[in-house]
């Protein structure tokens, strides 16, 4: 089915990274009542640590009862599974025909001289993983190449060298000065209306939006960029990754209501009226990032 | 306030709190819909934009921010509107926005025209240099229904795409989304359902074309005591192919809607959406369209008090052709590796966890909703009489318009290709189509009158498949893409069929020989005879077709195969180890080649014409795609 990145290579199989059980049972516990089984428990896994680290899988067939070899089995046949860690960054180049015929295998070649590896392969480093996929669905802007969650269309192999750069330096990361594309909201409280912009506390050059929060028994201040686009904030107490606040207006004292739920991580997603015209829902989950800007 | 079920329950909840909303009965599911429908302006001036995975791609994102902010700063809200959508399907042209309720078409459009766009809808006048301009008569348009591309087509299902906001469950409802649910529910009837289903004629769009009518009344024969399943196949695997991904992604509750019905006529208990994990999109929209008809009451316990339960799940794929094969996918549902097995019992029969199953792909899904919403006598005068319905195709490959098309079935290749694709995009003739992906065949070109139904492409040696187009002109190697879809196909191969391992693996070896000058005329007639062999002695349908991609190019470009064999010459100029590089006197001496040259092969003074050395040249085509003058020459 999948071809030699598939195979068992003991030497990189034991992880740099600490495996934490708890994580692996709850991820288990998680798709016990679910369907997809064990594909689903391997797909979160995946998802999490970049590969199949061997202690996990050790959990997995202790916890399931499914031997070890057959869910080795498992996860050599599919294509989304790796037995060994990736790199930073992941470079795919789409092969699907449309691909294919537009010139997708130069593509894959240039990538291949430049990093010094074969596709499917690990630079030394640990900078980059290149990998083909069969397709992507995008065959009229072939060839199509994903680095790191972003696409690429008509890659020519001229291009490669530039692409190679830009997923070093960071895709994700957002030049705050220069993007117009990243613009101010001034947000209100649903019950008062008024303001949460803070003239006095400057983020991202730009007053902050206040608000207060609440967790654990505790509250105090937050000041969120007012920027959209960027999610630098600062905290009077910390918040720890993945945990779920409460907002309270700074004004009127009343806590903001979630009203629908995160389509990323099922927390509460909080809706604030905007100036100049809709809303805006924030996840309330400290970490997520998904945040929807309608217009009325 | 008012509680569900009580009169006034619909209108105070939608002003109130649309988010608590929960349907009880049929009647409250068409307050709602006249209660949005009395929302609509449908003349309000409104933006589209498609943030679809394509023009996601080309960066509508940015565009669409860019919008957002514009309307915010200049405090537009009011007068201005902004719907972003799915797939429109004229891919190639993204980033775009359509205005409505002008029409106006702007394509490939940069951050810095938004302010333009914008107010000139206000004013209700257009941006002529953004409009879309045919690239070979410059014909500029100003309603975006008159350029050939779309005006050509037939979107019955790829039409609503533009309409709704795909996370937005209450742009699906206004559009007339959820309707049939009232007929149906309140004829009680599920014999109904699958005779209308029957009526309409409608087959199976994943490839093989079986009757959907015929499929559902065997299902609702089965005893359902222990539960029954539907599956929608969202494991769109044919590379060069993504109608399903474009309707998942811009339309998914159009899907629900179709199982929901389904379920309803086939007495089927629980419903299953598997999705390829290449597509994240599609999962994302589907998650969310799932969890808001659960919540509004459309799917679950009980579906709008009618004391008819069926629910929704969805199973992502991990990566694997061969789980678009129903065993496999029903393996692949149930946990296992995803190895076909032998039929019968068949998955109507015995299909995830033993239970009858029916499995339907997406496209065909989102047929349904049509039928009942046009009558199914209605929805038969589509097509030909035995292909009735529209098809989505995927038109991609050496075309001018490359992107997704719907037509009615049994329309020519030709008028695909030329009219509504515009014919070859390059200066070089088209050859072929390829359809149907890695089980399907080539169409040479002297056989584009054939007519796009299943029956009529199987004469010819191809199939329907699920709806890949591949155009193919004079610089596509034939022999090189039946080696292409063998690597494929030995790749994917499950292994389970010792004929299909290994088969698929020598076919693959010796087309690899031929291209690389190794080829005898003896390899035609071992390949002709080993793909014969493969298709009869394998058990899944990967198997069976794996030998198509060769037959047909044997069956229509056997020239091309000897060509490669007897001269040890590749006519497209594809086949590496067949070929040289060279400069010719088109040669500006610009060095830019120069620079690019991996190995230093290329030496030349400036403003003179280089020289390739032919003995350090790997042919990596680097110099080509830099050339600006169509100086480098492939032989």
């Amino acid at each position: 089915m999948k071809q030699d990145t598939a195979i068992l290579n003991r030497d990189n199989l034991y992880a740099e990274e600490e495996i934490d059980s708890k994580d692996i049972l709850r991820i288990l516990e998680k798709y016990a009542r679910s369907r997809g089984g064990l594909v689903a428990i391997l797909e979160e896994i995946q998802s999490k640590y970049g590969y199949l680290p061997e202690t996990a899988l050790r959990t997995v067939s202790e916890r399931t009862g499914r031997s070890l070899v057959d869910i080795y089995g498992v996860a050599a046949f599919y294509r989304f599974f790796s037995l060994k860690p990736k790199g930073k960054h992941l470079a795919c180049v789409c092969l699907g025909t449309a691909c294919h015929v537009r010139g997708a295998q130069e593509v894959v070649e240039e990538f291949e001289q430049q990093l010094g590896i074969t596709a499917g392969q690990t630079t030394e480093d640990r900078e980059f993983t290149l990998e083909t996929v069969n397709c992507l669905g995008a065959c009229a802007l072939g060839p199509v190449v994903v680095i790191d969650g972003h696409y690429f269309s008509k890659v020519e192999r001229s291009k490669v060298k530039q692409l190679l750069d830009q997923g070093r330096k960071g895709l994700d990361k957002l030049d705050i000065e220069k993007d117009e594309r990243i613009f101010p909201v001034d947000v209100r409280c649903p019950h008062c209306n008024q303001s949460f912009k803070d003239e006095t506390f400057i983020i991202d050059g730009y007053p902050s939006l206040k608000a207060n929060v609440a967790m654990d028994h505790k509250q105090g201040w937050i000041r969120m960029s007012s920027l959209y686009g960027s999610y630098n904030v600062c905290t009077e107490h910390e918040i720890p990754e993945d945990m779920i606040v409460s907002f309270i207006c700074p004004h009127c004292d009343s806590e903001i209501p979630g009203t629908s739920t995160c389509s990323e991580c099922e927390a509460p997603m909080m809706p604030m009226p905007v100036d100049g015209g809709g809303r805006i829902k924030i996840c309330t989950r400290r970490g997520c990032k998904n945040r929807m800007l309608d217009l009325v | 306030m008012k509680r569900m079920g009580e009169n006034g329950y619909v209108k105070q909840s939608f002003v109130q709190d649309t988010e608590t909303l929960r349907l009880s009965s049929v009647n409250e599911l068409k307050e709602l819909r006249s209660i949005l429908f009395e929302t609509l302006d449908e003349n309000k001036p409104r933006l589209v934009i498609c943030a679809g995975t394509a023009c996601h791609a080309s960066g509508s994102n940015g565009i669409i921010r860019i919008v957002k902010k514009y309307i915010l700063e200049k405090r537009l809200a009011d007068k201005v509107a902004l719907r972003i959508t799915g797939c429109h399907g004229f891919c190639e042209m993204g980033p775009f926005i359509l205005t409505e309720p002008q029409q106006a078409f702007y394509v490939q459009v940069g951050l810095g025209d938004v302010p333009r766009i914008v107010e000139a809808l206000l004013s209700d006048k257009y941006v002529e240099d953004l409009l879309y301009r045919d690239p070979a008569t410059g014909e500029k348009y100003y309603s975006r229904d008159d350029i050939p591309f779309f005006k050509h087509q037939q979107r019955s299902i790829l039409g609503l795409n533009e309409k709704i906001d795909p996370i937005r469950i209450y742009d699906y409802i206004a559009q007339g989304g959820y309707s049939v649910l009232e007929e149906v529910f309140s004829k009680q009837n599920a014999d109904w359902i699958v005779q209308q289903v029957k009526r309409s004629g409608l087959r199976g769009r994943g490839g093989a074309g079986f009757p959907t009518g015929l499929k559902w009344e065997m299902l609702a024969k089965q005893s359902g005591d222990q539960g029954k399943f539907l599956v929608c196949n969202a494991d769109e695997g044919d590379p060069g192919a993504y109608m399903d991904r474009s309707v998942l992604e811009g339309n998914p509750h159009s899907i629900i809607e179709g199982m929901i019905i389904g379920a309803y006529g086939t007495r089927a208990t629980e419903g299953i959406v598997y999705v390829r994990n290449e597509y994240p999109l599609a999962v994302k929209h589907l998650k969310i369209a799932l969890k808001q008809a659960q919540e509004l009451g459309l799917l679950g316990d009980n579906i709008l008090g009618t004391g008819f339960s069926f629910d929704i799940k969805i199973v992502i794929g991990a990566g694997a052709f061969v789980c678009g094969e129903e065993t496999a996918l029903i393996r692949s549902i149930e946990g296992k590796s995803g190895e076909p097995r032998q039929r019968p019992p068949f998955p109507v029969q015995k299909g995830v966890d033993g239970k009858p199953t029916v499995i339907n792909n997406v496209e065909t899904w989102a047929n349904i909703p049509l039928i009942f919403k046009s009558g199914a006598d209605k929805f038969a005068t589509v097509g030909t009489e035995n292909n009735t319905g529209t098809k989505i195709f995927s038109l991609v490959g050496k075309i001018k318009n490359t992107g997704l098309v719907e037509v009615p079935m049994g329309i020519t290749v030709k008028e695909i290709v030329y009219d509504i694709g515009g014919g070859a995009s390059g200066k070089a003739e088209l050859k072929a189509v390829q359809t149907g992906g890695p089980s399907g065949g080539c169409i040479p070109a002297n056989m584009f009158d054939v007519s796009v139904d299943y029956e009529s492409l199987a004469e010819v040696g191809s199939i329907m498949g699920s709806g890949g187009m591949i155009v193919m002109d004079e610089n596509t190697c034939m022999v090189d893409i039946a080696r292409y879809f063998m690597n494929f196909l030995k790749n994917e191969s499950c292994g389970k069929c010792f004929a299909c391992r290994k088969g698929t693996q020598r076919m693959y070896e010796i087309l690899d020989d031929i291209s690389n000058g190794k080829g005898t005329l003896e390899h035609l007639d071992l390949l002709k005879e080993l793909a014969e062999v493969v298709k009869d002695t394998t058990m899944c349908g990967l198997g069976q077709t794996a030998s198509n991609p060769v037959l047909s190019t044997l069956r229509y470009f056997t020239d091309e195969y000897i060509e490669h064999i007897e001269k040890k010459h590749c006519p497209a100029g594809v086949c590496k180890a067949l070929i040289t590089y060279s400069i010719n006197e088109n040669c500006v001496g610009c060095q830019a080649c120069i620079r690019v040259c991996p190995e230093g092969a290329i030496t030349g003074e400036k403003k003179q014409r280089h020289v390739i050395d032919a003995a350090k040249c790997i042919k990596c085509g680097a110099c080509r795609s830099v050339c600006k003058v169509e100086a480098v020459d492939v032989v």
